[in-house]
């Protein structure tokens, strides 16, 4: 009875889903509309449109605002999914906490020298890439994901604890929701000024100022997407 | 095209080949060596005397200027980042137990596992 009922529900989802399908235009067709209309525009009237140079970053900002926060909600989401898995069943555990595997390598020096070596510039690039992903390829994620992995690598050689206190407890919470926060914040405030959720400013020639709300978009991207890798690399480091 | 030109670009071709040359080699370590140590031996040399030769063929191509000081500190990345890597690598894994593979006749004598 119930196998019946879920392949009838199924059947009852599914048929819909096809019928939707078909309806989409073919693959790679030259008259669905991205090709016949959407692209060009972007590409022409992209940066005095949206504000930024990087034509990436004006689709996924700007003309693709909404999607691009309902990612980063996702990628919050999975934090929270990795944290309540994992802590969740860690209670059970019957292991004495707080003790190193036995496993543990001690850290290498060359590889200790590299990373102090290389940390300062991995840093820099990541502002860099951070702060000017209006103008060059790059933008929030990416500057995220190089941050993150100079947390990672620098946790791999000071050890957890001191890495863990680069970030103090009070305002872990606030950075790890940082990119869904900053994307709230500018989408209200631009329902305030501007009269849309995620609108911009759209003044003629203060086109700065749009350049300014991608670029603070931006920075929460890069922090809260940094903490949210860090902070599930951490949470996984917690099992061994 | 005077000669100096044509010499710098057969310089590059050739090390751009030799470099296309190692990433092949290096890939085929990957695909066929026996054990975890080699094959990290063969992925490094991918990434510094494939790419690096790369790297250096284009910068000859390109003369001084600000793409050729982008290629460099590329260059430096590479032949720092990528070694470590794979000392990293292969120091973790023989730290951690894991036994340098070694040729059948090799073993025979001993006390095969």
């Amino acid at each position: 009875m119930k196998r019946a009922l879920t392949v009838a529900l199924l059947v009852v989802v599914a048929i819909p889903l096809l019928y939707a399908v078909a309806q989409l235009p073919q693959h790679g067709s030259p008259m669905t509309p991205p090709y016949t209309h959407i692209s060009p525009r972007y590409l022409e009237k992209g940066p005095e449109e949206a504000g930024a140079e990087n034509i990436v970053t004006d689709v996924i900002l700007n003309y693709r605002g909404f999607d691009t926060n309902g990612e980063v909600t996702v990628i919050f989401t999975s934090l929270a999914a990795v944290c309540a898995v994992l802590l969740g069943s860690r209670k059970g555990d019957e292991r004495p906490a707080g003790e190193p595997s036995s496993s543990a390598v001690p850290v290498s020096d060359v590889v200790s020298f590299v990373v102090r070596l290389l940390s300062p510039l991995i840093a820099i690039f990541a502002v860099y890439v951070m702060l000017f992903g209006h103008i060059s390829p790059g933008g929030g994620f990416q500057s995220g994901a190089i941050l993150a992995a100079l947390v990672i690598v620098t946790t791999v050689i000071v050890g957890r604890k001191q890495a863990e206190a680069l970030v103090p407890v009070r305002i872990r919470r606030l950075l790890q929701v940082a990119a869904p926060l900053t994307f709230f914040v500018v989408g209200v405030s631009g329902l305030f000024l501007f009269g849309d959720y995620l609108a911009y400013p759209k003044t003629e020639g203060q086109m700065w100022l749009a350049t300014a709300w991608l670029i603070v978009i931006g920075i929460g991207i890069g922090v809260g997407g940094a903490a949210v890798l860090a902070s599930i690399f951490w949470t996984m480091g917690d099992d061994s | 095209m005077n000669a100096v030109e044509a010499i710098l670009r057969a310089l590059t071709v050739i090390l751009c080949a030799i470099g296309a040359f190692y990433f092949f080699i290096g890939t085929v370590g990957m695909l066929r060596l026996p054990d975890f140590y080699s094959r990290t031996h063969a992925a490094t040399k991918c990434d510094t005397v494939g790419a690096g030769s790369i790297l250096l063929g284009l910068m000859l191509m390109q003369g001084f200027g600000a793409i050729t000081l982008k290629l460099i500190a590329l260059t430096a990345l590479l032949l720092l980042s990528s070694p470590t890597a794979g000392h990293a690598l292969a120091r973790a894994a023989f730290r951690t137990g894991l036994k340098p593979w070694r040729s059948p006749e090799h073993t025979e004598g001993e006390d095969a596992t």
